[in-house]
């Protein structure tokens, strides 16, 4: 699948950009959160306060925190969306060519990293399932 | 999120500053300005036992009594007359004041008269009540709905917040536990100051029996010393207790009013509950049990 034009691809080129995937400020409500995260289909979503990046939440860290949480639903949905995400992420930066980002996801994991640009600033998402197409087109 | 700490009192009466580590701060007065006369002698009392216990307070008291049970009881002496009653009792008496609002139209007069605007419980989520109560740019002491989870207060402060408000105090005043019946959860506190603002506890409200005597409240007055103990000890920035000098003949909530008579006795519990609880977290730390995993 490696080939020489997969080679030369960068992060920028595959990855979702601002306005493809969802993005939350901290102090959205959990519930809220959840409904902005089920309209993008895509099994996260990006925390952000000016542009940065403050965590991420994705299906799994939810499905953990249900068996976990210890109070009654109606107070979970209210608490911020930011006390339940993932506050130091893994991430990538738009100018990381493809293939190490891809190995990173590998390595670590995860079938997203979002994506930072020269300044810290979410600039992108990077999901798993367009990147597979766009190898596997470039094969 | 960080402690805010909130002053009340503009121009020449005392500032009273509320928040977390600060010393415990009093509310209270009769729960409607009955009279002039009465509501001097109760500003002037209440102020000498604050004084002899070096209490800060607020003097609150009511001008409408909107949410009383039965279109006979005592609806209070009314806007105007009443928001002058309170004005004189700032300047003779150099204490902040506070007062509720029952309608949007009245907020403004209220604030331009009072140190703190108050939002009734029953009131606490109406979006065109918590607008006014912003726009006076007085700070609110916000009432927990009977009927509202702690933690759906947020709601509330937001609401709040959007209409610029950045200076709340939320109080307790009981939780509905069926019918006509109250009951205090004191996990309220902790979650409410978890918005950042200062927590209050409503005493002479939390032991009302909600409209159990047909047409009016009942309450069980004698628990309230059990109440302030555990609400102080629990942790709360403010402590709120209506008070009269003859409660039989009180023209509002006679049945939950703490006699004056026992206000230097409970208060004085409180301030040295207060004291004794910082002096604990000073020696043993802050409360930080983590949650279940």
């Amino acid at each position: 699948m490696s080939t020489p034009q997969s080679k030369t691809l960068k992060v920028a080129d595959v990855m979702l950009p601002v306005g493809r995937f969802p993005i939350v400020p901290p102090n959205m409500l959990l519930k809220e959160a959840l409904e902005e995260m089920g309209k993008w289909r895509l099994g996260i979503v990006c925390v952000s306060a000016d542009e940065k990046l403050s965590g991420i939440m994705t299906d799994g860290d939810i499905r953990r925190m249900l068996l976990e949480v210890q109070k009654p639903f109606s107070a979970f949905f209210s608490d911020d969306v930011i006390d339940h995400a993932i506050v130091s992420p893994v991430v990538t930066t738009d100018e990381t060519l493809l293939l190490d980002a891809v190995n990173l996801m590998e390595k670590k994991e995860v079938w997203d990293l979002p994506v930072t640009g020269k300044n810290g600033a979410l600039v992108g998402l990077l999901h798993l399932h367009p990147v597979v197409q766009t190898l596997l087109d470039s094969a | 999120m960080d402690a805010k700490h909130i002053e009340v009192g503009y121009d020449s009466v005392t500032r009273v500053r509320i928040g977390k580590g600060l010393p415990l701060v009093y509310i209270g007065g009769p729960c409607a300005i009955e009279s002039r006369d009465h509501a001097f002698k109760m500003a002037e009392d209440i102020g000498r036992i604050c004084e002899k216990l070096g209490v800060s307070w607020i003097y609150k008291s009511c001008y409408d009594k909107d949410c009383r049970s039965s279109p006979d009881s005592f609806h209070g002496m009314g806007l105007e007359e009443g928001l002058r009653v309170l004005a004189d009792i700032r300047d003779a008496f150099g204490v902040p004041v506070v007062s509720d609002f029952s309608d949007s139209s009245w907020a403004a007069a209220t604030g331009e008269v009072c140190d703190m605007v108050q939002v009734p419980a029953y009131l606490c989520r109406q979006t065109s009540i918590l607008r006014a109560a912003a726009e006076t740019k007085r700070p609110v002491h916000l009432k927990k709905g009977q009927f509202m989870s702690p933690w759906n207060m947020k709601n509330s402060i937001r609401k709040l917040e959007a209409f610029g408000c950045d200076r709340v105090l939320l109080a307790d005043r009981g939780t509905f536990m069926g019918y006509n019946m109250l009951v205090n959860d004191m996990t309220c506190f902790p979650i409410m100051a978890q918005t950042g603002y200062p927590v209050c506890f409503d005493a002479t409200h939390s032991i009302q029996m909600p409209t159990s005597m047909g047409n009016v409240s009942g309450g069980q007055r004698e628990f309230i010393p059990y109440l302030v103990r555990a609400a102080v000890a629990c942790g709360v920035d403010a402590l709120f207790m209506e008070t009269h000098d003859d409660p039989p003949s009180a023209l509002s909530d006679p049945n939950t009013v703490l006699d004056i008579q026992y206000l230097e006795n409970v208060l004085g519990q409180a301030k040295k509950v207060h004291e004794m609880r910082l002096e604990i977290l000073d020696q043993f730390g802050e409360d930080n049990v983590h949650p279940a995993k």
